[in-house]
């Protein structure tokens, strides 16, 4: 049985710990982010307060979508693209944050300083009122406080324990997150994790309310600015430097023409650049300067595409 | 050449049980029903010539066995009939033995009273947790936990099947009978001459006329269970046990997957009807029906619960003549689908019913589907005590 992947119930925090990711191999294989709290995400499941929805890219034809989702963890970005056009639908229906349960792919981009922006592109939006909000809440409490004593439980065994926990009835793929947990992640404070979560509980119990999305949060998109700025002060490239520049932007090129979206795919670029000996780091540092110039802009995170 | 109209049992070697086929190289006789059987055809790749042969399974009430019946005759085999045949090859395939009747065998027409008698005490027991596909000569002494008749098209008859569940202390099985043994829910039985088949991916026992049912104390065995009450199971306990006739599982609406909504049915044999075509009548005119398939997700897995049309007008609030009356207005089916979707997506549900595994993953037939309420002070108190209890993350899982 190919079996399709589960929504993991999480909540932002966890989301927004998560740095490791395990990238399938071979046709429509499925990639994964690995959390230090033993979850191993393709879908999730997370519930909060909605913001308003924001287009970024600027091709009508094109249209994706995003808003901030807050939960008594934190802030995860939800976005959604004609490639989901039920759930575009829904986020865009309902202009102001609102209570709503989201489903979707997790998504994990890396910046060029290293810096991990995960999002959560939207299969399924519900808006939901505040007892059905409390009530998945408590399903993410449930099974993050299931999934922790899980982790807890298997440090310092064997695989050869599994069998044991499969016939207590914990889902195999539990055991899987929960070794890749701490194998990725040795010296993480889950303790602490879990002891945060008091405000997710509070929030169950209806002692207190999600705080309202405050107005600037860790965005996972780097703003173009709209007009190109001033002469850089830097010394002007050197020949080779050039040389890197138009390999770049003919890579780019070459992937604008071939896409169906008309964004070439930052990660692809970086590939066939690697072919030509160009290291990743080298290519971020030529992605930041064409920016800069105002020659590429990137208005969906890892899509770029020429002004 | 076979000949259906002699008479090989007047002479030759003695029958031979099915349960006692060994492979060898001294033809046999037998005598046994036809179980199934499938007429085929064969390409010889010398001349590209064509050859006819049957191939199905045979069955004395001790044992089945796959059989290969090459140059059958002209007139169709049909299920059920019982055949006389001496002159037949064993040969040994993955372990099991099949038989072939070839131009060196007799083939004639039996009755009933010419197959074996089958002593039921002969036979070993087994318990539902044993049985695998194409058992055959056991008895199992399970209860009923449920039963109902419902009526089926074989061909052109209409006919009758008796169909439901057998517990015992092992586990449950589905059955499914062609003959009306007064069965009802809560009886313990001892069943013997029942075979065992694969539908939908998992075990089923049918009893056909050759098999015995008799009423036993059934002293040990679970009492029929609540079928209502059953507590809901983890989505992924059910992937690792490949389903279960039993199901329950309680989860949140997360998709919503083609063909929901308004649907057309072929009229005679329901199938969906595309193009216009049934892939079995042909061209028809199809029947406006609801359904949905809803992907139910409780974290550690997922299932397609295939929803008929009661539940889901239950679910959507919209009705069969209302979702005609919506297409009249403003004909495009894919809006009935989103007005569904939004509908269902991120419900908390709960469904019982039976759990059949195919390709895509696990596949709900349900009995009832019911929306959850949430005691949420009581939920709130549980994870409050968790919280507290636990201290650090020590807890078990």
């Amino acid at each position: 049985m190919a079996l399709r992947e589960p929504a993991w119930r999480v909540f932002a925090a966890e989301l927004t710990a998560s740095l490791h990711e395990e990238r399938g191999t071979g046709e429509r294989a499925a990639s994964y982010l690995l959390s230090p709290y033993g979850a191993r995400m393709n879908r999730v499941l997370v519930a909060g307060i909605l913001s308003s929805p924001e287009a970024i890219g600027r091709d009508p034809s094109q249209p994706f979508w995003r808003a901030r989702l807050v939960d008594p963890t934190g802030t995860v970005a939800v976005t959604a693209g004609v490639f989901q056009p039920r759930a575009m639908a829904q986020l865009q229906s309902v202009p102001g944050p609102r209570s709503a349960v989201v489903v979707g792919k997790v998504h994990l981009y890396r910046g060029s300083d290293g810096t991990g922006y995960v999002s959560v592109r939207a299969e399924a939006i519900r808006s939901v009122d505040d007892p059905a909000l409390r009530e998945f809440l408590a399903d993410a409490l449930e099974q993050s406080f299931d999934r922790l004593a899980l982790v807890e439980r298997i440090r310092g065994t064997g695989p050869d324990s599994d069998a044991a926990l499969r016939s207590d009835g914990v889902p195999g793929g539990w055991i899987r997150a929960a070794r890749d947990a701490l194998a990725r992640y040795p010296s993480i404070d889950r303790d602490a994790y879990r002891a945060s979560l008091s405000a997710a509980l509070e929030v169950v119990q209806g002692r207190r309310s999600i705080v309202p999305p405050a107005p600037a949060g860790p965005s996972s998109v780097r703003v173009t600015p709209a007009e190109p700025p001033a002469a850089s002060a830097r010394a002007p490239p050197s020949a080779e430097e050039r040389a890197a520049e138009s390999e770049f932007l003919d890579a780019l090129d070459e992937l604008v023409e071939a896409s169906s979206d008309g964004y070439a795919d930052l990660k692809e670029i970086v590939q066939l650049l690697a072919e030509h000996g160009l290291s990743s780091e080298h290519a971020e540092d030529i992605l930041d300067r064409l920016q800069e110039a105002g020659v590429v802009e990137e208005p969906i995170v890892g899509k770029l595409r020429r002004p | 050449m076979s000949d259906p109209t002699a008479d090989p049992g007047s002479e030759g070697p003695p029958e031979v049980r099915l349960k006692d086929l060994r492979a060898g190289d001294a033809p046999v006789h037998i005598v046994a029903r036809v179980v199934s059987v499938e007429r085929r055809e064969y390409t010889r790749p010398a001349d590209g010539r064509r050859r006819p042969f049957l191939a199905g399974l045979l069955s004395d009430g001790t044992a089945s066995v796959r059989f290969t019946w090459w140059e059958p005759p002209n007139e169709p085999i049909e299920r059920g009939t019982i055949l006389r045949a001496t002159g037949v090859q064993v040969r040994e395939y993955q372990g099991r033995p099949e038989i072939t009747i070839n131009f060196r065998s007799r083939v004639a027409p039996a009755g009933p009273a010419e197959l074996p008698p089958v002593d039921a005490d002969d036979m070993p027991l087994r318990t539902i947790r044993e049985l695998t596909a194409r058992d055959e000569g056991f008895r199992l002494e399970a209860r009923i936990a449920r039963v109902g008749k419902k009526a089926v098209m074989v061909g052109t008859d209409q006919r009758e099947v008796h169909e439901g569940l057998l517990i015992d202390g092992t586990g449950v099985v589905a059955f499914s009978s062609w003959s009306d043994f007064g069965l009802s829910s809560g009886d313990a039985v001892r069943i013997s001459g029942a075979y065992v088949r694969i539908f939908r991916g998992r075990p089923q026992l049918v009893l056909d006329s050759n098999s015995l049912v008799a009423k036993i104390e059934g002293v040990g065995l679970p009492p029929a269970p609540d079928l209502a009450a059953s507590a809901p199971r983890r989505i992924a306990d059910l992937e690792a046990s490949q389903g279960s006739e039993l199901g329950c599982v309680e989860g949140i609406v997360v998709g919503l997957l083609p063909p929901s909504g308004l649907v057309y049915r072929c009229p005679t044999c329901r199938r969906p009807v595309q193009g216009g075509l049934c892939t079995t009548h042909g061209a028809v005119t199809g029947v406006a029906d609801l359904r949905s398939r809803l992907v139910l997700d409780d974290g550690t897995g997922s299932v397609t619960v295939n929803a008929g049309r009661a539940e889901t007008e239950a679910l959507w609030g919209v009705g069969l003549d209302e979702a005609l009356e919506r297409l009249r207005r403003s004909p495009d089916p894919s809006l009935l689908e989103s007005s569904l979707a939004d509908e269902v997506l991120g419900l908390r549900l709960r469904v019982r019913g039976r759990v059949y595994p195919d390709d895509f993953g696990l596949n709900v037939y349900p009995d009832a589907i019911e929306k959850v309420a949430v005691d949420l002070d009581a939920r709130a108190a549980e994870l409050a005590r968790r919280f507290a209890g636990a201290g650090g993350s020590h807890g078990s899982a």
